[in-house]
């Protein structure tokens, strides 16, 4: 039996290190699927909250059921019923991507940014994130009040006019604190496209890891990228809130 | 619920009216009935000769002639107080910024509020922020002005600043619905009062006939307790 040393977590990380092409490549295409699958979330997200709060009997329904199902089942669950829907349907999904390189420190990075699995894991996310800031639109509309709408109406503005100039600017200044949770948690949520083979920073570590046998530092180091991303974006996000704050409230 | 139950009287122009009556007895429904910003069940409202409770008529349109003055002030929070004033000026009437701006500004002076243009509501007292609430009516030369309890929310020491200026818009011919028990600003001003008691008009008439022989028992113990409460404010108008 051969002895070995105990592992030296600085050599190791220095190993791991020499990988950082993948580790960045993996990190900018996480980041990548978070600002769309944030975007898309806010947009659907708000119309959602709009039809919950005022689209009548129906269209309120239809919300809810939609909002409900998407907070109610899996992430991953969600992923895989996008990803093969196509092809259960014999629908072909074809095999054409856009794709981006550059060269940093002679190390060349290609990105994929969209294929059929990056376009499959950015619509769940989208589409899952959507219900959560939802909610959170749905309690900050609330949380203004009919007396603002009613006020609006009272001066001869429309009911969209007062939902849009008066309801939602108030709206969304005081959600953010709210809003955070799924903004700043959204980047971990992220890591699910590695079951269908994309290539984020998740899978980048798998890849590391199976070329140096590293295991526990290449997570760890991820894990700390991921604890620095979002706690960075919870920061950012916090001098928003300070900035646009009604003064007197 | 009905709430109201078969009201009818009309207003003419310039004239003041001025309706009172228990908690619940349908004030607030009324004046929202009347702007459609709680369409009655049944019945009609005509402004100048149009019928607004018709469907076909464009609604926002007629709210933009008939302004509201609401109990707990409803600015709207997130604009300073001239936008406040400005914003139905700009998004309702389609005027350009400048204009908007310069007309809120007059408007602001005659609520004595021009010095708190650039001030957000909650940066204001409840009577300065009630002043820019008539303001924000009064922008839009409204055919008349709803006001609902509009000092009822207020500290007893800022009441008599809203009820100044209300009295100054009566005085100048404002035509005014005023639900109020600021008994002292109907002597004043009402053209007539009427006594809502659970959905019903139990009694009206000119303050005199109020305040000298009311016939209903109810109205006369109700005018009893408004003297215990409310007694002292006569003063403050003088
Ligand atoms: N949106 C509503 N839906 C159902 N009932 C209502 C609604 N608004 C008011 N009511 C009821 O209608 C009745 C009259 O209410 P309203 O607010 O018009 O009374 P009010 O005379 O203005 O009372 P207050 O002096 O307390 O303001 C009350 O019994 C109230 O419970
Ligand atoms: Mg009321």
């Amino acid at each position: 039996m051969i002895l070995q040393d105990r592992p030296n977590p600085i050599g190791e990380l220095l190993i791991v290190l020499e990988y950082w092409d993948h580790i960045l490549s993996g990190f900018l295409l996480t980041m990548w699927l978070y600002g769309w699958a944030l975007l898309m979330g806010f947009f659907l997200g708000l119309i959602l909250a709009n039809l919950r709060q005022y689209g009548g009997w129906f269209l309120s329904r239809i919300a809810s059921g939609y909002i409900e199902f998407m907070r109610g089942t899996p992430l991953l669950a969600q992923l895989f019923f996008i990803y093969f829907l196509p092809s259960s349907l014999n629908i072909p999904v074809g095999n054409w991507k856009i794709e981006t390189s550059f060269t940093i420190l002679n190390k060349d990075i290609t990105i994929i940014l969209l294929n059929y699995r990056t376009l499959a894991g950015l619509l769940t996310l989208g589409l899952n994130s959507a219900a959560y800031q939802a909610e959170y639109f749905r309690g900050s509309i609330m949380s203004v009040g009919t007396e603002q709408l009613m006020a609006a109406q009272s001066i001869g503005m429309s009911r969209i006019a007062g939902i849009r100039h008066i309801v939602l600017p108030q709206a969304l200044r005081r959600v953010i604190p709210a809003w955070s949770n799924e903004a700043a948690y959204l980047p971990k949520y992220t890591v699910v496209v590695y079951f269908i083979g994309v290539k984020d920073l998740f899978s980048q570590a798998h890849l590391t890891v199976t070329l140096t046998f590293i295991s526990v530092t290449t997570y760890v180091l991820i894990a700390i990228i991921f604890l620095v991303t979002i706690t960075l974006i919870s920061k950012g996000l916090d001098i928003i809130h300070k900035k646009t704050m009604i003064p007197g409230l | 619920m009905q709430v109201l139950k078969g009201i009818s009287f009309e207003l003419g122009e310039g004239e003041v009216k001025v309706v009172f009556g228990p908690s619940g007895s349908g004030k607030s429904t009324l004046l929202r009935c009347i702007n459609m910003l709680n369409p009655p069940d049944k019945g009609e409202v005509y402004l100048r000769g149009e019928n607004i409770t018709d469907p076909e008529v464009n609604i926002n349109a007629m709210r933009a002639r008939i302004g509201m003055v609401f109990q707990h002030f409803n600015l709207f929070a997130h604009l300073k107080a001239i936008d406040n004033v400005s914003i139905g000026l700009r998004r309702v009437r389609g005027f350009p910024k400048e204009e908007a701006r310069e007309k809120a500004l007059e408007v602001l002076q005659t609520v004595k509020m021009e010095k708190w243009a650039d001030h957000y509501p909650a940066e204001l007292s409840g009577g300065q922020q009630q002043r820019v609430g008539i303001a924000r009516a009064l922008a839009m030369d409204p055919d008349v002005i709803l006001f609902d309890e509009p000092t009822s929310a207020l500290d007893p020491e800022l009441i008599g600043e809203v009820l100044q200026v209300m009295l100054d818009l009566a005085k100048a011919g404002t035509t005014m619905i005023v639900v109020t028990h600021e008994m002292g600003f109907a002597k004043a001003v009402a053209s007539e009062m009427i006594f809502l008691g659970d959905g019903v008009i139990i009694e009206s008439g000119t303050p005199e006939h109020f305040f000298i022989s009311p016939k209903s028992e109810r109205v006369k113990k109700f005018l009893q307790q408004l003297d215990i409460l409310y007694g002292s404010h006569e003063k403050l108008l003088k």
